[in-house]
């Protein structure tokens, strides 16, 4: 029995309806250690090149990595990756929950699936076995109704399901995989991919704990996380949820407002995490938050998921779907100019019920707003739907009608880049797109690293994929352990801001290959250090892995992703940024008058290319570091390589 | 700011006036308040200045932990 994976992938062929059983080697674990980097393995070998994103030949691999299960916090995770529908790149997405280890404890590391079912089914994983079930009853519903259904029909309430909502049905190109009706792996349309296979869930129960290693050495590693909690404010974090951190974003001039215009929002205060806390959370009213408004993922001590319920009203919401998170409260608050804290709820609500994206879908509303604002789109588009900014009711009106792909839903169920191209007229001068995926809720103007990172990130615009300016010098020890000891002063935007963003990506994606929370390990404000992160793999696997281990993790897993896109034609041309972050200064507050400058944003892209040992005319990644990272394989086995990688 | 509220004695939304003896510095004011963790100070906006910059009678200081994602 080997530590902490199962040693099974199980392989799914929808078109035939056939499940096979793969035992890779403990190699393969050390390489890749799981979620994203696994995934990658088989995207890279199973997708042909160019395949188009509902293809039945397109490949989604759902992985947990080799600490999924275990009892520390921060470990019940997993990453789907596959060719995404929103960007033509590569789609990469975590998620949170219960699934992940109960997918371990089922009997399975991963699950790569291809192929089209001729009719809706369900993957049902149990006890080390695996079958795949009718699930025309279950098309059409809402994550909530189709979860209930399941545990009635599977008669056990303790199953965990991952699934797809009626816009993953709907092929709306931002829809999610969502577990636990309220958890979701968010980004770059994977819910969709699984929606054009008709497959519409996967449900796991098992009992089949992983092992651990070296039990003495796991309990210091549980323990340190009571010792950790109050030094690194993780407690105040557990409370407080992300969304603690949207009145500092805007003190800071970060929180995008009015579509990214400004990082100032005055109504901040009717949208934070104090106001969500006090007078929204289940269990306000006799201050019973803790209990009843407090959610978490498996073993996880830090609690910082949200629960938020609506009794009446417009905006009458169900505890079940959760509550928003700081991304969430800025897309379809501050970025849309609304600050009704109900309608924001509802419409989290919403994206968890319908299965979407709810960075996209509210940045793809923000976006047709300004346009509505310039005039450039009109009531004759939304068919009479007003969509100016601060409209509530529209907001969360359109979300229905995105999900729905109804009347001007139809439009913006294709993302907001696609959107600009349908309309035309000017509209794309308002997107705040990379590689076609809209910006999350950190400003490049403000944090300049993520400038580069933002354009660069092969699978577009994200802010979970490299730590943020602020940590570098907030955390001088943390920093040091990664071999980082020169800050910077604030907005710099140079040589050594560069080799932070790259070896904190390159320690993200070792976070997102093992499938770990980026807020339990990190090199900031985590509550674990990059070194207590290799003592807990090395803890569970009895591996004697170090840092630089670690980081090359993720540096492959880097390269992998980037070179899906090589392979797909894509480029440096696609490592750009919205033009408004160029040509338009923000307005009001702390960043008032902050505006990228182009030469200087392309010398350090190119300095990061240079980094990476990426070609900076191409933007591709060297033969040299494809072979030095043992993905020798990947230029060899890819044809549409041979010109790309050299 | 945010998750740092709770440490603020009386607490109108995060925000509070502090007395403190002459010649007090940042790091003064954090331990007057009990703040062991890492935080971010910016005085009057300005998130350059150090643990013992010497703060004067109407300052405007922001204490806030850093968090980047979300």
């Amino acid at each position: 029995m080997p530590y902490g994976y199962t040693g099974k992938v199980l392989h799914v062929n929808l078109t035939k309806g056939e499940l096979e059983i793969e035992e890779p080697d403990e190699k393969f674990y050390r390489t890749y250690m799981g979620g994203s980097a696994m995934g990658l393995h088989y995207v890279l070998k199973e997708t042909p090149a160019g395949v188009d994103p509902f293809s039945p030949d397109n490949v989604l691999a759902l992985c947990t990595g080799v600490l999924t299960g275990t009892p520390v916090s921060g470990q019940s995770r997993l990453t789907s990756v596959a060719k995404s529908p929103l960007t033509g790149c590569i789609g990469d997405a975590q998620g949170g929950g219960y699934f992940p280890a109960e997918m371990k404890f089922s009997g399975f590391d991963a699950v790569i699936i291809k192929g089209k079912s001729p009719k809706p089914v369900y993957l049902w994983m149990h006890h080390g076995e695996a079958e795949l079930r009718d699930a025309g009853h279950l098309w059409g519903l809402t994550t909530g109704d189709a979860e209930d259904k399941l545990k009635e029909e599977l008669d056990d309430k303790r199953i965990e399901v991952l699934q797809i909502g009626p816009a993953g049905e709907n092929l709306v190109r931002f829809s999610a995989l969502i577990s636990m009706s309220n958890r979701a792996n968010g980004r770059t349309g994977m819910g969709a991919v699984m929606g054009s296979k008709n497959l519409k869930a996967v449900v796991v129960r098992g009992k089949m704990k992983p092992a651990v290693s070296n039990p003495e050495k796991f309990k210091e590693i549980q323990k340190l996380a009571k010792v950790n909690l109050e030094p690194t404010g993780m407690d105040g974090f557990g409370k407080y949820g992300t969304p603690g951190v949207t009145t500092p974003q805007h003190k800071a001039g970060g929180l995008p407002t009015y579509n990214f215009n400004s990082g100032n929002f005055d109504k901040h205060e009717e949208i934070d995490g104090l106001k969500l806390y006090n007078e929204h959370l289940r269990g306000h009213e006799k201050d019973d938050q803790n209990r009843f408004g407090r959610d978490t993922c498996f073993s996880c001590s830090i609690k910082c998921k949200r629960v938020a319920q609506i009794d009446e009203g417009p905006f009458k919401t169900d505890a079940k779907y959760g509550g928003p998170e700081y991304e969430t409260l800025a897309t379809f608050g501050s970025y849309c100019g609304i600050s009704d804290m109900d309608a924001i709820i509802h419409a989290n609500a919403l994206c968890n019920m319908y299965g979407m994206d709810t960075i996209s879908c509210g940045a793809t509303i923000a976006w047709a707003m300004e346009c509505w604002e310039e005039g450039k789109i009109t009531a004759e588009d939304t068919g009479g739907i007003e969509l100016q900014y601060g409209n509530a009711e529209a907001m969360a009106k359109i979300t229905e009608m995105i999900a729905n792909r109804e009347g001007f839903g139809e439009i913006l169920a294709e993302g907001s880049k696609k959107a600009a191209e349908i309309i035309g007229r000017g509209t794309e001068d308002y997107l705040i797109t990379s590689k076609g995926q809209e910006a999350p809720a950190h400003m490049p103007q403000v944090k300049r690293s993520l400038s580069v990172i933002y354009a660069a990130n092969p699978f577009g615009a994200d802010h979970e994929s490299s730590e943020h300016d602020p940590g570098y010098k907030a955390y001088p020890e943390r920093m040091k352990e990664i071999g980082l000891t020169n800050p910077q002063e604030k907005l710099a935007l140079n040589k050594e801001m560069m080799r932070f963003a790259m070896i904190t990506q390159h320690l993200s994606s070792a976070v997102d290959s093992l499938s770990v929370c980026a807020f339990v390990f990190g090199a900031s404000f985590q509550l674990y250090s990059p070194e207590e992160l290799v003592k807990t793999v090395n803890a569970v696997m009895g591996w004697d892995v170090d840092m630089k281990e670690i980081l090359e993790v993720g540096e492959r897993r880097l390269n992998m992703l980037r070179a899906f896109n090589s392979r797909e034609g894509v480029g440096r041309e696609s490592d750009t940024l919205p033009k408004k972050m160029f040509k338009r200064p923000l307005e009001g507050g702390r960043s008032d008058g902050y505006v990228l400058d182009e030469g200087e944003w392309e010398v350090a892209l190119e300095d990061y290319y240079r980094l990476c040992d990426w070609d900076v005319e191409t933007g591709h990644p060297s033969l040299r570091k494809m072979e030095s990272l043992g993905l020798g394989w990947v230029v060899a086995e890819n044809e549409a390589l041979s010109h790309a990688i050299t | 700011m945010g998750p740092l509220v709770d440490y603020l004695p009386d607490s109108d939304r995060g925000k509070t006036a502090l007395k403190l003896n002459d010649e007090s510095t940042i790091a003064d004011m954090l331990q007057k308040l009990q703040i062991k963790r890492k935080v971010v100070v910016a005085v009057n906006g300005d998130e350059e200045k150090g643990l013992d910059h010497v703060l004067i009678d109407g300052d405007e200081v922001l204490v806030f932990s850093i968090i980047s994602g979300g």
